[in-house]
């Protein structure tokens, strides 16, 4: 027999966490990564704005079991490229 | 040379609403057509669509786009596709467009495509129903973009495969391999290497990487915004 998880185990944390992001519509995010490390939650990756990031926090927060939420999201960057590539 | 823009998961609404649009503004220097590999909105709302029509009309070059499975959650694709076509964008699924860029014909096949997985680590039409549904899109998804190129080398000087997911699992990496099968789809690019494509673009893959190449030869690049970390690239054909 194996162990004994407990819905709080950080494996099943991580993937409550994830399928919150993803079906929460006010974040939909598919794209944002989750860590559980030492009992806290990190969330990475890049969204396209600063409303989606507070989205994102909140919906990881509402799944978290109050746990700490590290917010280390970036806003997807909106310049235009400074060069081409030669694919001829 | 035929100058031609890319990005795709844009993912616009809300707040992200115009927030391409500067970027976009100076487009007509240094491309001579947009391409949009899907995921134009975050829920496939007509509200964010309407974002997006506002985001990508009037630009001065040609819009060419796929849809993404995000633009198909709430089963407003076509009403999407409508209303991105009276923008004057052109929405390809399983078709194709030809477009004139001075002396030289830039032909886009477009297809959403699908998940299916790779070679050694592909779902089959077997099964479950719910597992055959699965494959099953897969190949139709595949059939339909090498229908869409069939014969278009001859029609044009370039021609470009656009998707939104990936025909390759090169521009995977950096996603948990274990989802490959839910991000890409080899028939893609068996359909590709069928036909003469000078390049193929995708999207999906946020924390994939730019730049593959299909078993046959052509070159694949994934532009999704959160890959690009800028608002488009641009690749000379």
């Amino acid at each position: 027999m194996g162990g004994n998880p407990t819905p709080e185990d950080p494996y099943y944390l991580q993937a409550r966490i994830e399928r919150r992001l993803a079906e929460d519509p006010d974040s939909a995010e598919l794209g944002v990564r989750v860590a559980i490390h030492a009992g806290e939650v990190y969330l990475t990756g890049d969204v396209p704005s600063d409303e989606r990031r507070r989205h994102v926090v909140a919906a990881a927060l509402a799944a978290a079991g109050g746990r700490r939420v590290h917010d280390d999201l970036a806003v997807t960057c909106a310049e235009p490229p400074t060069t081409a590539e030669d694919l001829r | 040379m035929i100058r031609v823009a890319a990005v795709g998961d844009v993912h616009l609404g809300g707040d992200a609403c115009g927030h391409l649009r500067p970027a976009l503004e100076e487009l007509p220097q240094v491309a001579d057509v947009l391409l949009l590999a899907g995921d134009l909105t975050r829920h496939g709302t007509v509200d964010e669509a309407e974002c997006v029509a506002a985001e990508f009309r009037d630009l001065g070059v040609p819009v060419i786009a796929v849809l993404g499975n995000h633009d198909y959650h709430s089963d407003q694709q076509e009403k999407i596709t409508e209303l991105l076509t009276d923008a004057g964008l052109s929405v390809l699924e399983g078709e194709s467009t030809v477009v004139t860029v001075g002396a030289e014909r830039l032909a886009v096949a477009g297809v959403k495509g699908f998940g299916l997985g790779f070679a050694g680590r592909s779902c089959s039409d077997f099964g479950e129903p719910e597992s055959k549904a699965f494959a099953g899109h897969g190949k139709q998804v595949a059939a339909r973009l090498a229908r869409a190129l069939d014969g278009l080398a001859g029609e044009a000087d370039r021609v470009v495969a656009l998707s939104h997911y990936s025909p390759v699992a090169d521009t995977l990496l950096g996603e948990p391999p274990e989802i490959y099968a839910f991000l890409g789809n080899y028939l893609l690019a068996e359909a590709i290497d069928a036909a003469d494509v000078d390049l193929a673009v995708h999207g999906h893959a946020h924390a994939g990487t730019e730049k593959g190449v299909t078993a046959g030869g052509t070159r694949v690049r994934n532009v999704a915004q959160p890959v690009l970390r800028r608002a488009y690239a641009v690749y000379d054909l």
